[in-house]
């Protein structure tokens, strides 16, 4: 039974934090054993989900101001705020290791984090498809990805989590939603340090989740270090985080609403809520037909080249539910696309309230 | 007793070679342990977690989790049994007792198996055992060692 290695790297800056489970998938080989990373950032950054758009989702210039540094990351789901109060939990597996279904590999990252919790007296439960609940109250979501020949599960620890400054990231239209998001967060998201009154031991909570990782796989697991090849992999993966072209890619088509060009061509937005996350749509419409569409969001779709691919199948398509169904279907039978969460009929009323936004008059 | 490269094999007991694990049966019952070779590889132990007495642990599933500096380990259950008793107080009075003694002070589990006929087949004993340990220890290169009490601590 070959062990998993897990490397506490403990506090590193923010662009490694996230850098380091790119390096360690790129360099995976066939030697290289399943891995668990367990490290948190020394300071405050905000990270933006693979498929998301960087202004339509985050407050660039406020980050700016504040300096917090922001980075696009190879998993889908949201833009979040992040800062020593959780310490990430990354899974880089070879494919075998894993269940191939992705509902059920993230049971199975979420059920360490789950009894992690529950050892600590509080509630916690797996809420399909990839989050953690205390009593109705979100303690962490996750996320996958294929990132190169590797398997990756990404999720946190989550000891204490700022409420204020992550409202405080977020690209919203107004200070009256800004205090609603807030309030939301509030509300509906909860830490250790909350549950319990205290923040715990970073050192014995770590400790702990190993242990309950050991339990679950069924495997030793064995603490170390990460290679020279995987440090190399790593620095190089962090000037691409931190690059604009990286940052600002899908920014293609910003407008918001309906732009008209001319008579039969318009640029058109909307947003629609999957139960697998925001689905935000972006289309050009040229006699009633989609020109060209973009797809963004905090969804979660593999491989990674899928929403391409998505995206091209449906250019031509006219824009009436029927034809958008049958292009969707024919997608989903042709390529091994998972998006827990996210079925053709998601996508068809994605791409269709795009049609509500079309002026009145045309 | 045989030793192999510093490695403990006592014929008297079973082991379960691939999982690492030895088996003493005392009656109706079995009492299991870490071998030599496991706790050498594991290294001195900072932590054990049992499962509970009465619980039924499948062939192959974790009856306790066992904790070294930079290593955390199920301890497989060669054969499908309910847990009897564990040795809680001996790690607590000592957490290295399975350093020091691995075939004695150092037990793990005691356990009531559920159907030894159908699950003991891979169970080696006396020759076949330190035969197939032979060949184990000389692939991984290991030489086992002991942890002893320091008088002077």
């Amino acid at each position: 039974m070959e062990p998993i290695r897990v490397l506490d790297i403990g506090l590193v800056p923010p662009v490694r934090s996230q850098a380091i489970y790119h390096g360690v998938a790129y360099a995976l080989g066939p030697g290289t054993p399943d891995t668990v990373i367990l490290v948190g950032p020394t300071d405050p950054y905000v990270c933006i989900g693979y498929h998301q758009e960087l202004e339509k989702e985050v407050d660039v210039d406020y980050c700016r101001q504040a300096g917090l540094p922001i980075y696009r990351r190879e998993v889908g789901g949201g833009a979040v705020y992040l800062d020593r109060g959780q310490v990430f939990t990354q899974w880089i597996f070879h494919r075998p290791a894993l269940p191939a279904a992705l509902e059920e590999r993230f049971a199975l990252y979420v059920q360490p984090l789950v009894e992690t919790y529950q050892g600590l007296g509080i509630p916690a439960n797996h809420r399909p498809v990839n989050d953690i609940h205390v009593q109705g109250k979100k303690i962490g979501g996750t996320g996958a990805a294929q990132i190169g020949e590797a398997e990756v599960v990404v999720g946190s620890l989550m000891f204490d989590f700022n409420f204020d400054l992550m409202a405080r990231v977020l690209k919203v239209p107004s200070e009256k939603m800004r205090d609603k998001i807030f309030q939301s967060l509030n509300e509906y998201m909860t830490t250790m340090t909350r549950q319990l009154g205290h923040t715990p031991d970073y050192a014995a909570v770590k400790r702990e989740y190993v242990r309950h990782v050991v339990q679950v796989l069924g495997r030793p697991a064995e603490y170390a270090d990460p290679t020279p090849a995987e440090l190399a992999a790593t620095a190089e993966i962090e000037a691409r985080l931190a690059s604009d072209e990286w940052l600002y890619q899908k920014g293609g088509l910003r407008q918001t609403g309906a732009v008209k060009i001319h008579a039969d061509v318009y640029l058109l937005e909307a947003t629609y809520k999957s139960p697998g996350g925001l689905i935000r749509a972006t289309a050009r419409l040229r006699d009633g037909r989609i020109d060209d569409l973009s797809l963004s969001g905090d969804f979660t779709l593999l491989p990674a080249f899928a929403v391409g691919a998505l995206e091209q199948a449906l250019r031509g398509v006219a824009l009436e539910g029927g034809a958008v169904r049958a292009r969707v279907a024919e997608f989903y039978r042709s390529l091994p696309v998972q998006s827990p969460g996210v079925g053709v009929e998601d996508w068809v009323s994605a791409v269709m309230a795009i049609k509500g936004q079309m002026p009145v008059s045309s | 007793m045989t030793v192999l490269f510093g490695c403990d094999v006592p014929e008297t007991c079973h082991f379960d070679v691939e999982r690492d694990v030895w088996v003493r049966f005392e009656g109706e019952l079995a009492v299991l342990g870490m071998t030599d070779l496991a706790q050498t590889r594991g290294g001195k132990l900072v932590n054990i977690t049992f499962k509970k007495p009465g619980k039924l642990i499948a062939q192959g599933k974790s009856a306790a989790t066992i904790e070294s500096a930079k290593w955390v380990g199920p301890f497989p259950l060669p054969f499908t049994a309910e847990i009897v008793e564990t040795n809680t107080a001996g790690f607590t009075r000592d957490i290295l007792v399975a350093n020091k003694d691995p075939y004695g002070a150092g037990w793990l589990v005691k356990v009531r198996p559920v159907d030894l006929s159908a699950e003991r087949g891979h169970l080696l004993t006396g020759a076949a055992a330190v035969a197939a340990y032979r060949e184990k220890i000389t692939a991984l290169g290991v030489h086992c060692f002991r942890c002893v009490d320091n008088p002077q601590e």
